[in-house]
């Protein structure tokens, strides 16, 4: 480390040499000192340049600050005035830097000639997508991202659905927290959370569904443990799997079988009804019943009176939940009595545990359901927030609509108001918008992997900002067929824009080198509705350009081979992007792209469809200068105002005055919120005697999602080498398995061998394994079940069978 | 007479025999019929200390508790109980030399990514609960083996979010990729106004707000205070607004001098 320094700027010259006259002025004031204190050599230090940007990687959205110096990122802080971190970082964060600077950067296109690539120009990489895409635009299909900025994002939605007509658009975030999504819209009729992580200073009581955020999300976790050290009081309770770091810091660990948190959360509703300690007020102001509709399943369900909802819940009684979920009856009470008590203030966090889970939408609507039924909602403290992965999951993903149902806004493709209004939007001809929702994640993948005579449609899937050959679930049913040469699938075409060599670009055809994070201007939308921007700070390497030039790029390509979708109803150019001067500026052109802020131009674009679900946005000038917005962002007396807790009177300006609490979105249309009654039902897979083990997947802390940044970091690699195996030690003594031995752990789907962990970084129970997902030689999604929600076609990575043999 | 000995030595051995065979048998009994979990047989590699990578040069491994019994001989002498004597001498007259400076922030940056980054752990850590780190790093010692800085921050419940640990012992680490990142190099000195002004301090003081975690007794040699006795830091050392992240909206006003004629 300590690298050359670099040659200082002009300015910092300037600076030198004014110091350097002070200091002599000074000294011949002083005169005649024979002072022998060495004065050492000026400070490099203060050549660093320091600007504000979110974190490149989970959904927390800390702010950094970035140095940079001589063209390079040199070192990274937490920014002090930042709300989210308050100044503090994690260690991924502290080194996000570092992400920038892996010697295998892609840096030049790379177009596939038989086992090898050579190096094309981008203008031969850009006509070569737009080949794919004209010969047969229906069979094309963007896998996108939530790592994706939201112009980014923004610019493939329209080019997809306002362009091409094609609703095959859909991102990683399906994998995340599709089921966060059609659990908050089948509560409150409208997408996320209505609390913030204020809620996590003010809380008396956390509960973490299935969550490890001392790894996933830290700075929000020690956001809560800090408070203790200042002699604040508050309870931590973590309903897990298995034993974490999270459950060290926890007073209460509830251990629960997978799908125990469906029996836990009815178990709670259960106790409060019998109890009669359920807020009757505020469930007989704002809220009706709701049950799942067996014919007709879909997020409206069927209503239910409270007395259906009171029987449904009558068997979860404690000792029946003790039965489904593992956890003692007792516990179940203690929660139960907790949610009873009004003057404790209760949160509740979750993430993969949650949404990667074949009845995520239940589960989703039920923890809200017990906030709502005990009245522990809307008030500072008391908030069910789901958590995201992805650092604008919720930003490009849920707010942007880049799904295969979705417009921009909270719209959807099948509704024909919004088609009209986005058509309005983007000045396209009344129809181009195609009203038959697109593929979801996994059918473009299945699709995609099946030949095209055996119906599948797919022939070309562009991959932007993301990692499917890893991270998709049952690899050898949905990714790998692609590299296995298999018999039908020569036709396939597959496309991908990345930074790094991954699981991914390895059956690539064409691989495009993208710029990062610094390496250009960007937009995130965090967990807690904050809306981040920065600026470009450092040239991306080599030839590497913006994911949003690239799409723009081809765009333009189709436009001059005269494609009508890429015309508005002017004929103009879709993507026609205006300087100060109002005159177009042809950003296509990879020089002139930085000629105008193309960011603020689609976010300002964008910003139009905001309204219609209250989601507004503000001016992008206004984001320059904050650390992030929480929308909805309202001007009031000329200042630009966040929205702390939505649908809450006091703090919500959509609430009407007098309402207290207003579901202004409410899918009953009568601004009351839904609990859902959802029954318990097992897993997708269960152990048997074949398959004994319940296999678990997550992330472990030095890494995030699939590693291709993080393995990169010197620092974090050498903390978490690679993937491993986590065993009860029990389990591992009955099958002479031992600390570091290999071990085949084997599903229905796929194999791996993979070396064992015992007593390490998590602790799993009896019976239930667990492999961290980060390690491209070790591909535990090579094992996982494709079983999916039913509702948010979310599958689950957290509950496989498997068997496991000594190698 | 010979014979009787010859019986007298033979009864003796054997009694001898027989007795460690049954102290073994006994001995062999108690112990877990399956192997310890954690046993050090376990074919998982540790890092050597002794390697080239970057990250551990001039780095002092503390050896854990459970491995004492079984370090080597090169490292049992971080673990004799000798060592362990506190080094700290309150009349010792402290020098600075430029070369034991730049030795002691080489060494600092062999486990920093950068300067201000948060140090990595030279030492292997308990790997789900951080209680432990604070029994010995919220003082901090420095003994004639061992170097304890203790914490440059306030209390903070959540060490290893930013700490993580150096050398792995579940898994030989291997660089994935090469990595280019060339981190800010730590400054080498506050600059003066004059020769013989106290520097100012040339580095942010967020997160390092007790200097003495670095530059007290328990510091490296060449970056020690030559004043230790002084206990009000910042009353001769300022910080830099430079490194200072508060946002002024406005640069400040000054008024204007008096106007005069010419």
């Amino acid at each position: 480390m300590n690298g050359e320094l670099q040659p200082a700027t002009e300015a910092i010259r300037r600076r030198q040499f004014i110091k350097a006259a002070a200091m002599a002025a000074a000294s011949s004031v002083v005169g005649g000192s024979d002072y022998t204190l060495p004065v050492l050599a000026d400070e490099s230090s203060q050549g660093v340049q320091w600007a504000k940007a979110p974190c490149r990687f989970c959904g927390t959205g800390c702010h950094v600050q970035v140095g940079v110096q001589g063209g390079k990122v040199v070192a990274v802080a937490g920014d002090r005035n930042a709300e989210v971190n308050k100044g503090l970082l994690c260690v991924k964060g502290y080194h996000v830097g570092s992400a920038l600077y892996g010697k295998d950067r892609l840096t030049r296109p790379l177009l596939r000639d038989g086992d090898r690539y050579r190096e094309i120009s981008w203008e031969e990489a850009i006509r070569t997508i737009a080949d794919r895409i004209e010969v047969a635009p229906e069979r094309f299909a963007f896998y996108g991202s939530g790592q994706w900025t939201i112009p980014e994002g923004y610019a493939a939605q329209k080019f997809m659905k306002g362009g091409l007509s094609n609703n095959h658009i859909d991102p990683n975030a399906r994998l995340c927290m599709a089921s966060a999504v059609t659990g908050f819209l089948a509560t409150y009729g409208v997408d996320e959370p209505a609390g913030c992580y204020d809620d996590l200073d003010e809380c008396d009581v956390l509960i973490m569904w299935g969550n490890n955020p001392a790894e996933m999300h830290p700075v929000l976790f020690s956001r809560v443990v800090d408070r203790r050290s200042r002699g604040e009081k508050v309870t931590l309770i973590d309903i897990g799997t298995r034993r974490t770091r999270t459950t060290e810091a926890c007073q209460h660990y509830l251990e629960m079988k997978g799908h125990g948190d469906l029996a836990i959360a009815n178990g709670i509703a259960h106790l409060l009804i019998k109890n009669g300690t359920y807020d009757r007020r505020f469930v007989e102001s704002f809220c009706n019943f709701k049950a799942s509709d067996d014919e007709n399943p879909n997020l409206h369900g069927k209503p239910i009176s409270f007395d259906d909802y009171r029987k449904f819940l009558e068997p979860y009684t404690p000792e029946h939940v003790e039965e489904l979920s593992g956890v003692p009856a007792e516990q179940i009470r203690m929660l139960g009595d907790l949610f009873g008590n009004p003057d404790l203030k209760i949160t509740s966090l979750w993430c993969m545990g949650m949404n990667q889970h074949t009845r995520g939408t239940a589960v989703n609507a039920l923890v809200h359901g017990i906030h709502l039924l005990s009245g522990h909602f809307g008030t500072p403290g008391n908030a069910p927030t789901s958590l995201t992965g992805q650092p604008s999951a919720c930003g490009t993903v849920r707010e942007v609509g880049t799904l295969a149902h979705a417009l921009p806004g909270g719209r959807v493709v099948a509704n024909e108001d919004h088609r009209k209004q986005s058509e309005e939007f983007w000045n396209i001809p009344a129809g181009r918008i195609n009203a038959t929702p697109g593929y979801h994640t996994v059918k473009m993948w299945e699709s995609f992997c099946t030949p095209t005579d055996q119906g599948g449609d797919i022939g070309t899937i562009w991959v932007q900002v993301t990692n499917p050959g890893q991270t998709l679930p049952n690899l050898n049913k949905l990714f790998n067929p692609k590299g296995d040469n298999k018999a039908g699938l020569e036709d396939k075409f597959l496309i991908v824009s990345d930074v790094y060599p991954t699981a991914t670009t390895r059956l690539a055809d064409l691989i495009l080198p993208s710029a990062m994070w610094v390496e250009k201007n960007g937009v995130f939308g965090n967990s807690e509705r904050r809306t981040q921007q920065w600026f470009k700070m450092v040239d991306p390497p080599g030839d590497a350009r913006d994911d949003c030039w690239q799409t723009i790029a081809v765009a333009h390509e189709l436009f001059s081979r005269g494609m009508a979708g890429m015309k508005d109803r002017d004929d103009r150019f879709l993507f026609e992007i205006k300087d100060k001067n109002d005159m177009p500026v042809p950003v296509w052109e990879w020089e002139r792209y930085y000629d105008v802020n193309v960011d603020e131009y689609l976010f300002e674009e964008y910003r139009q469809f905001t309204r219609l679900k209250h989601k507004d946005l503000a001016p992008y000038s206004e984001y320059v200068n904050a650390r992030g917005l929480r929308w909805p962002v309202v001007e009031t007396d000329g200042h630009w105002r966040e929205t702390h807790l939505r649908f809450s009177e006091h703090f919500d300006p959509y609430v009407e005055a007098g309402r207290e609490v207003q579901f202004y979105h409410s899918s009953t249309q009568d601004d009351r919120a839904q609990i859902w009654f959802h029954p318990w039902i097992a897993p997708a897979e269960v152990p048997d005697d074949d398959y004994p083990f319940m296999l678990c997947t997550g992330r472990v802390l030095e890494h995030w999602h699939s590693g291709s940044m993080t393995r990169r970091i010197p620092e974090l690699n050498r903390a978490m080498p690679g993937g491993y195996l986590e065993i009860h030690a029990k389990d591992a003594a009955a099958l002479d398995i031992r600390n570091g031995d290999q071990v085949e752990v084997e599903s229905r789907r796929g194999s791996l061998v993979v070396p064992v962990w015992i007593d390490g970084r998590g602790q799993p129970p009896r019976g239930t394994v667990f492999i961290p997902f980060f390690d491209e030689t070790l591909l535990v999604n090579d094992l996982t079940l494709d079983a999916l929600d039913p509702f948010s076609k979310q599958p689950d990575y957290k509950k496989s069978a498997v068997r496991i043999r000594k190698v | 007479m010979n014979r009787e000995k010859n019986t007298k030595q033979t009864t003796l051995f054997a009694f001898v025999v027989l007795s460690i065979a049954i102290a073994g048998y006994f001995t062999g009994l108690q112990a877990p019929m399956v192997a310890s979990t954690t046993s050090r047989s376990s074919p998982v590699e540790h890092l050597k200390t002794e390697s080239s990578s970057r990250l551990e040069v001039g780095v002092i491994p503390a050896t854990p508790y459970a491995d004492i019994a079984e370090a080597t001989t090169k490292h049992r002498h971080h673990t004799r109980l000798a060592s362990l004597k506190s080094e700290f001498d309150p009349f010792e007259e402290i020098r600075i030399a430029p070369g034991e400076k730049s030795a002691a922030l080489d060494q600092r940056s062999r486990n920093r990514a950068f300067n201000g980054s948060p140090p990595t752990i030279p030492h292997p850590i308990e790997q789900r609960s951080d209680k432990s780190c604070v029994a010995c790093h919220s003082q901090g010692v420095r003994t004639e083996s061992l170097r304890i800085p203790r914490m440059s921050h306030q209390f903070l419940a959540n060490c290893t979010q930013c700490h993580i640990e150096s050398n792995p012992r579940h898994m030989v680490a291997v660089e994935f990729r090469e990595n280019g990142f060339a981190g800010l190099a730590a400054p080498t000195g506050g600059p003066r106004a004059f020769e013989g002004a106290p520097p100012q301090i040339p580095h942010t003081t967020w997160m390092r707000v007790d200097c003495l975690s670095c530059h007290g007794d328990g510091g490296q040699r060449g970056i020690r205070t030559t004043h230790p006795w002084r206990m009000n830091c910042q009353q001769c050392h300022t910080p830099s607004a430079l490194f200072d992240q508060t946002l002024l909206a406005v640069e400040p006003q000054f008024l204007p001098g008096p106007q005069i004629k010419q």
